[in-house]
């Protein structure tokens, strides 16, 4: 039996809820018509279903690794594939997804700003986990969205949070010496997350600099850490402040620039010029 | 709608359902390959494939398949003229497969 949309979408959610990646593969059009709309998958060692061909299967299955290379959140893509069917050529375009485990976003500490920023993260499909020392600040009943809450000691922040490269950490705790304590962590990791934030005002991170340096750390790691943390909205607000911070996750994950649109395309004085 | 999101929504369908995926796009789209849409008997029940008389054409497809046929792409074009104030002034054109999504 073929599987149907349905039953995958089961098994990927299992498989990426459990830390595993599925691919996805579906025929939208072949020279052989009856293959249309066969499915198979693959996740680890396991796999399932079938494109119609155990030949189709097979060169698929090997184009994988260098179609996603470079890819690191879910991807989509469609190619053209041909396989050896009865002794002649056969061809098949195939439409082929790439699931991962969502990516974390760790928000360290509770305050106001963690929580418009969990329910952003949440929207944008992270997976958020909150920390914070402080038991009544950790809740449910503030953090609605997040997937893990967790009371930790600002001595080892980590403790229970392994990250990965494809994680993002905001460090927004009630003060600026637990801020520094979870930075020099997270930058003397060997898979450091990929987005590393850190709020402050430009005096606060220059002397949270200043200490990295002399806690031994270089100027490249201090490239490393996006502070003052954010895009520049203007917003003052827990929540325009949390939406900065989210702009600026979505701007890097993306490789976007944060300029406006309206000023990059200069629509008016490209093609209205008095 | 976040991958996780449409996922969910596939798994929990209470009624027969066509999956429209965005496989391939040429030119300007309002959504990229891989954007997806569920549509029941009483049309969308969630996701996109962007909008506008474009997303249309592909609800009415999808009704069709939900009475049966086989699955197949279908091409929509989003080549109006951009005075027109047709939604379709993207640009671009777009291929999306439609199937069953659960029988």
């Amino acid at each position: 039996m073929n599987p149907t949309p349905s039953q995958v979408a089961a098994l990927v959610l299992e498989a990426t809820g459990g830390g595993e990646s599925v691919h996805t593969a579906v025929v939208v059009d072949a020279s052989d018509s009856s293959l249309v709309g066969r499915r198979w998958w693959v996740s680890g060692d396991r796999q399932g279903g079938t494109l119609g061909s155990a030949e189709l299967d097979r060169v698929v299955a090997r184009g994988l690794v260098g179609l996603f290379a470079g890819r690191g959140a879910t991807a989509a893509l469609s190619r053209n594939f041909v396989y050896e069917e009865k002794g002649g050529e056969a061809t098949a375009a195939v439409y082929i997804e790439a699931h991962h485990p969502a990516p974390a976003l760790v928000i360290v500490g509770a305050g106001h700003i963690a929580v418009p920023l969990s329910r952003l993260g949440a929207m944008l499909g992270l997976r958020v986990v909150v920390l914070d020392d402080r038991e009544e600040y950790a809740t449910e009943g503030r953090f609605p969205d997040a997937a893990d809450l967790r009371v930790i000691d600002f001595r080892d922040p980590f403790a229970e949070t392994p990250l990965a490269r494809q994680d993002r950490v905001v460090l927004v705790t009630r003060g600026h010496r637990f801020d520094y304590e979870c930075l020099v962590r997270v930058l003397r990791m060997p898979e450091a997350p990929c987005y590393i934030g850190m709020i402050g005002s430009r005096r606060r991170v220059r002397a949270t600099h200043e200490k990295l340096l002399a806690d031994g750390l270089g100027t490249s790691d201090l490239r490393r850490v996006r502070a003052p943390i954010g895009l520049d909205l203007g917003g003052q607000s827990p929540t325009e402040i949390a939406l900065a911070i989210a702009a600026e996750i979505v701007m890097l994950g993306a490789g976007g620039t944060g300029t406006p649109l309206a000023e990059k395309e200069r629509i008016v004085e490209r093609f209205f010029a008095d | 709608m976040t991958d996780t999101e449409i996922l969910t929504a596939l798994t929990e369908l209470r009624e027969p359902a066509v999956l429209a995926t965005v496989v391939a796009t040429r030119g300007s789209t309002p959504r990229k390959v891989g954007a997806r849409m569920l549509v029941g008997e009483r049309g969308v029940v969630c996701g996109t494939v962007g909008g506008g008389c474009g997303e249309g054409e592909v609800v009415e497809a999808a009704l069709e398949l939900l009475q049966g046929g086989r699955p197949r792409t279908v091409r929509v074009d989003l080549l109006d003229e951009p005075t027109s104030w047709s939604p379709a002034v993207c640009g671009g054109t777009m291929d999306v497969f439609i199937e069953r999504a659960n029988c």
